[in-house]
């Protein structure tokens, strides 16, 4: 978000001025705990966008090679721009960050829950199978075979039936906790589509009031070109306003009822 | 510097995801052993697919044919048919042909079970049948040596299987780059 494109301002600014055959306090720029350099903030400033003015006083820099970390989720997100899969499921994390973070919501981890337990029976099943006939040889573990067998291919049965009709293409459950702890939490559920070769995005945003049970939907049909660049880097700064508006015309509705 | 660009999808994933890429490629294989586990039960035959491995049975099956077998207990053996036996002290099954039987319809020997079956087999390709290969003292074959009886074929894909066990590095290598994909690829 805005943060994020003040740090790739930041970096760019050290770059031109170590291309420059720089003074002596660019070299250092990086090193200092978050303190602007004069040059640094001149080329910086255009970038700010208005509504991020107020984050212009940039947050302490960690220090720059932290080792190697396992999590990288402050690098922008780059993906293979031909892969629609991989498209579809970046846009869908982005969508789902923006909702965690700047909504500061409380993820509901049920649906996914229920998926993984299934495919956890499922293998359960195989690896008794696999196991029973291993310690009693083939003719003797027939029946226990058989049973194994079919169990899988049903719990599979049901694994399909339910990533169909209950968990849908719903990728987020969200809670929005009531402040007065009274009544019970408004509910938020992100779901998307992308069609195989199109490019053509989906995003649909439902919300379910925690008191009345009303169910309200807004949904926005955009081209992935508006929100990724030509080397395949999401721009959360095109994405995320629209994330915005879309939850706002939701939570509006709700004030004016 | 390796750059591990393919990993950044992984890295980015939360508990949760990471535990369902796991659970991904356990499925696919779980459901690859059922598959086989529900041949061997429908058959009856503890190898429900086998490739044949020598140039003993031309000119009906060659090398790297997959052959179907099924085992049910209810089918009688004949001469002229296809098995696939195993011989005591070997790992390795062979398909011959059935060369002659001996069957016990009479209840009175005692000697014998009813319905006892003990046959001799020969390659198409063979000179000699085969009570060379058999153990030592052993002249016949019984029912419990059957693996199973050939019911259909599907020529040369065996070929593959070949391949694999004559260079077990480049099966090694071909699982380990199958089960990489599937494990960092998110569907």
């Amino acid at each position: 978000m805005a943060a994020a494109a003040v740090q790739g301002g930041r970096s760019g600014g050290s770059g031109g001025c170590s291309g420059a055959g720089g003074a002596s306090n660019c070299g250092t720029g990086s090193g200092r705990s978050g303190l602007l350099d004069k040059r640094q903030a001149l080329t910086i400033l255009p970038r700010l966008d208005s509504n991020s003015w107020a984050q212009a006083v940039l947050p302490p820099q960690p220090p720059k090679y932290l080792g190697w970390q396992w999590k990288i989720d402050d690098k922008p997100v780059k993906i293979d721009k031909w892969d629609g899969s991989a498209v579809k499921n970046s846009l869908d994390d982005s969508a789902k960050k923006v909702l965690l973070e700047k909504y500061k919501y409380v993820e509901n981890f049920g649906l996914i829950d229920g998926r993984l337990t299934i495919c956890t029976i499922s293998c359960f099943f195989a690896i008794v199978a696999l196991i029973w006939d291993y310690m009693h040889p083939f003719p003797e573990s027939k029946p226990v075979l058989a049973l194994c067998v079919i169990s899988y291919f049903v719990m599979m049965g049901i694994l399909t039936i339910y990533t169909s009709y209950k968990e849908k293409s719903i990728f987020l459950v969200a809670h929005r906790k009531d402040p007065t702890g009274m009544d019970p939490d408004d509910i938020w559920q992100l779901s998307s589509s992308l069609k195989r070769f199109d490019d053509k995005y989906t995003l649909k945003l439902t919300f379910i009031s925690g008191r009345t049970k009303q169910q309200r939907e807004a949904e926005f049909t955009k081209s992935i070109a508006k929100f990724f660049d030509h080397s395949g880097t999401l721009v959360m700064d095109a994405y995320e306003p629209e994330i915005s508006r879309l939850h706002d015309s939701l939570a509006i509705e709700r004030k004016i009822k | 510097m390796l750059s591990l660009d393919f990993l950044d999808d992984v890295r980015r994933m939360n508990k949760r995801q990471l535990y369902y890429q796991v659970l991904n490629f356990g499925m696919i294989v779980s459901s690859a052993l059922m598959i086989w586990k529900g041949l061997m039960v429908i058959t009856g035959s503890e190898s429900p697919i086998v490739v044949v491995l020598s140039g003993s049975m031309e000119p009906a099956f060659h090398r790297g044919d997959l052959l179907f077998l099924t085992n049910r207990v209810e089918d009688p053996i004949r001469v002229g048919e296809i098995v696939v036996f195993r011989i005591e002290g070997r790992e390795i099954p062979i398909v011959h042909r059935v060369l002659k039987i001996h069957e016990n319809r009479d209840r009175v020997s005692p000697c014998w079970q009813n319905g006892h079956i003990k046959f001799l087999t020969k390659g198409d390709n063979n000179a000699v049948d085969d009570r060379g290969l058999y153990k030592q003292g052993q002249h016949w074959l019984e029912k419990k040596d059957v693996v199973g009886r050939a019911r259909g074929f599907v020529p040369y894909i065996g070929i593959v299987t070949i391949l694999m066990n004559d260079y077990p590095k480049f099966k090694y290598a071909v699982l380990f780059l199958l089960g990489l994909f599937v494990l960092v690829h998110r569907e």
